[in-house]
């Protein structure tokens, strides 16, 4: 296995008490695979992407839990790496496609530099020659005009720095990419087109890829596995079709049916009501309970396990979804 | 660029013209003139008066003495001392200035370079040890009253400790039977700091074209280290080094002094840029790269916060020919500072309306290079 994460629990501390963002995730995921994380707004997706490469804030504390991560030398447990073995696992092994691409990279420096000074920071051997040739190459391969490596950021467009900083991520051929809501900020148009242009990539390189989106037709487009996220923990997690044709989760299956779609029978759209919990103090049970149709006593009181229903399947309800049933939501 | 430069310098020009003016009517609006104590004096006779009146100017009205000046300063004449009788304004700016610039521009150098450091540091380590003992010990300087630091480093390095001079810029028995003088020795400083400079900005420029960073650093050490090496022993072979050696001894205590005392200023500016550059995606991003954290904070962060800190050493590096009148009189310096005390106090108006110009037209050279750097330090800025 490529990257295995176990039990992470990340906490931020705040006045109020601690911000339960990360709270017991466990995923598997192996080479030229694509894991998408969808969740609402606030649930923490973007914590698990920080969490797992360690650019934490200030007031985030790690828990417990930990990263194993295979560079093809045995699984390394990342939890437990000092701040400079860190460093060598970080984009080498596994790097990032950031949330607001727009702003990712350094306004002062070429496009083309910033792209060499990850390649020389950790092949410091690479003659600049070399790395320079390396860039075009990627550039190529994201729809960029290499000429343009010696351009400044803000004389590229948003389509431009979003390929751009696709292809810094590509830089060191990580073994994992994780893409952090890559194409929020474009528009649906050149949004498809940089998504299939990623898939294309990742099969080529067959690297894996954690894909983090809030929209579940983005996360459908380019993923095997669906995670779904809600209040700092998985709800379920199945391969794409399943997820969508089986969703066994309350929440998941209210997700699906939010969507209108235009192939299949007409069926009635569903509102989820009420809103997510405070994660600074989450309910006792099931954190989707005070929302949930299904949900009894045992619900409030008992937080369901998170376990493998069928082969890579794997849910945490105490009322699973059955096949065929419908499930009404109420507003409260 | 061009355009933009010439448009510059055209505004510069009108501008100067106007600030001028405004110093000579200002200065004419002064209650008294020079003449007074001789014009009050009973044992004067009004030929002699009357004499005086006209040799100094004062027989002419206000319009056409202040046309007149206009006239000379288009030809770069500041006209004649009076305290200084009959030494010409400028001759008395120059000097003075090379003492004047060496001291200021090395105190602001140190100075900057202190807020700079101190203020990167304490940004990345917001809330921690050193950021709060740096900036309380800023700002405890920052608001002193600066004569009693004065006093106070005077007291303890001259008096107490006895290590340092107490005031002056050169020795007096040390300097009795030499051949040359103290300005010339100032002025072969300033010329090795300027070579100085010219190397550093060679280095930088070749560095560029350099393929791995090693090279990059070994070079720029390399050559750095050398030229000192080089005009250290050349100090040393011409005889002239204990001279040079006094003067900067001299100077070591006013430098120190500037330097408790403003070094807040740029080192608040550049932690406030700076922890607003920290929040930025671009810095995530670096640390993501696997770069290391000085990297990230000097390339990356600290790069980015340098704008507004460069606009302020420029405009202050214009504002060191003024010299300083405080820390001048403190440790009896003998630089503008001085000189603008003792025009002020002698209503030596054109010696006080020249070096009011002349530090005008420095602090409005220092604007225009200011703009000038910013189109080179961002490249978003094109002019």
């Amino acid at each position: 296995m490529l990257l295995s994460v176990r039990d992470l629990r990340m906490h931020y501390k705040t006045k109020m008490g601690y911000v339960k963002a990360v709270d017991g995730i466990n995923f598997d995921l192996d080479s030229g695979e694509s894991l998408g994380i969808v969740g609402e707004s606030g649930c923490g997706k973007t914590s698990i992407s920080m969490t797992i490469l360690r650019l934490l804030p200030d007031n985030a504390e790690f828990k417990s839990g930990s990263v194993f991560f295979d560079m093809g030398n045995g699984p390394v447990d990342l939890v437990k790496l000092d701040e400079s073995q860190m460093r060598e696992y970080r984009w080498r092994g596994i790097s990032m496609i950031f949330q607001a691409a727009m702003n990712s990279l350094n306004p002062v420096y070429r496009v083309g530099d910033q792209i060499i000074e990850a390649i020389q920071n950790h092949f410091p051997q690479v003659p600049v020659d070399k790395a320079r040739e390396k860039v075009a190459e990627l550039f190529e391969l994201v729809g960029l005009d290499p000429s343009r490596m010696d351009q400044y950021p803000h004389q590229y467009s948003g389509g431009m720095k979003q390929r751009a900083v696709i292809a810094m991520a590509l830089a060191c051929d990580p073994r994992v990419i994780i893409a952090d809501e890559p194409t929020t900020a474009l528009d649906v148009i050149v949004q498809d087109r940089i998504l299939k242009e990623i898939r294309k990539i990742q099969k080529k390189l067959n690297m894996a890829m954690i894909y983090i989106s809030h929209d579940i037709a983005v996360i459908a487009e380019v993923s095997d596995k669906i995670a779904v996220m809600y209040a700092g923990k998985f709800a379920e997690l199945a391969d794409s079709v399943t997820i969508f044709k089986k969703p066994m989760h309350p929440y998941t299956y209210g997700l699906m049916h939010a969507f209108p779609s235009t192939v299949g029978e007409k069926t009635d759209l569903v509102t989820i009501p009420g809103e997510p919990p405070n994660l600074l103090n989450p309910p006792k049970g099931c954190r989707f309970a005070p929302r949930c149709p299904k949900a009894d006593e045992l619900c409030m009181n008992e937080e369901p396990r998170y376990i493998e229903v069928e082969k890579g399947h794997f849910v945490a309800c105490h009322h699973p979804v059955k096949s065929g049933e419908v499930v009404q939501f109420y507003e409260q | 660029m061009l355009r933009f430069l010439s448009k510059r310098v055209v505004q510069i020009v009108i501008l100067l013209f106007i600030y001028v003016t405004i110093v000579f009517w200002l200065m004419e609006a002064l209650p008294g003139s020079f003449l007074d104590k001789y014009l009050m004096n009973p044992k004067i006779t009004p030929e002699i008066r009357e004499n005086l009146k006209r040799q100094f100017g004062f027989d002419k009205p206000v319009l056409t003495r202040y046309l007149y000046y206009m006239k000379n300063f288009l030809v770069l004449d500041l006209g004649v001392s009076f305290s200084y009788f009959p030494k010409k304004v400028t001759s008395i700016i120059f000097e003075r200035l090379p003492r004047t610039v060496f001291l200021f521009v090395t105190s602001t150098l140190v100075s900057y370079a202190f807020g700079y450091t101190l203020g990167k540091r304490s940004a990345w380590r917001r809330g921690k040890v050193i950021d709060q003992v740096t900036t309380f010990t800023g700002i405890v300087f920052w608001t002193i009253f600066l004569p009693l630091l004065a006093i106070f480093n005077i007291w303890l390095f001259g008096v107490i400790l006895g290590i340092l001079p107490l005031n002056q810029f050169i020795d007096p028995n040390l300097w009795r039977n030499v051949s040359f003088s103290a300005q010339d020795l100032f002025l072969k400083l300033l010329l090795n700091a300027f070579i100085f400079l010219i190397v550093f900005l060679t280095i930088m420029i070749i560095s560029r074209r350099l393929k791995t960073i090693n090279a990059k650093r070994i070079l720029l050490y390399v050559s750095l280290i050398g030229t000192i090496i080089i005009s250290i022993s050349i100090w040393i072979l011409s005889g002239r080094a204990i001279y040079a050696w006094d003067i900067i001894k001299h100077m070591v205590l006013p430098v120190f002094t500037l330097t408790l005392y403003s070094f807040a200023g740029s080192m608040l500016v550049m932690r406030d840029t700076m922890l607003d550059v920290i929040r930025e995606d671009y810095i995530t991003t670096a640390k993501a790269k696997g770069l290391p954290d000085k990297v990230v904070r000097d390339k990356h962060a600290a790069r980015n916060a340098l704008l507004p800190l460069m606009t302020n050493f420029v405009i202050s590096l214009g504002f060191t020919i003024s010299g300083g009148i405080i820390t001048e009189t403190m440790f009896s310096w003998p630089g503008l500072g001085r000189a603008y005390l003792e025009a002020l106090s002698q209503q030596d108006t054109p010696l006080l309306i020249g070096l009011l110009v002349f530090t005008g037209v420095f602090v409005l050279i220092a604007h225009l290079v200011a703009d000038i750097l910013y189109a080179f330090l961002d490249p978003r800025i094109r002019y």
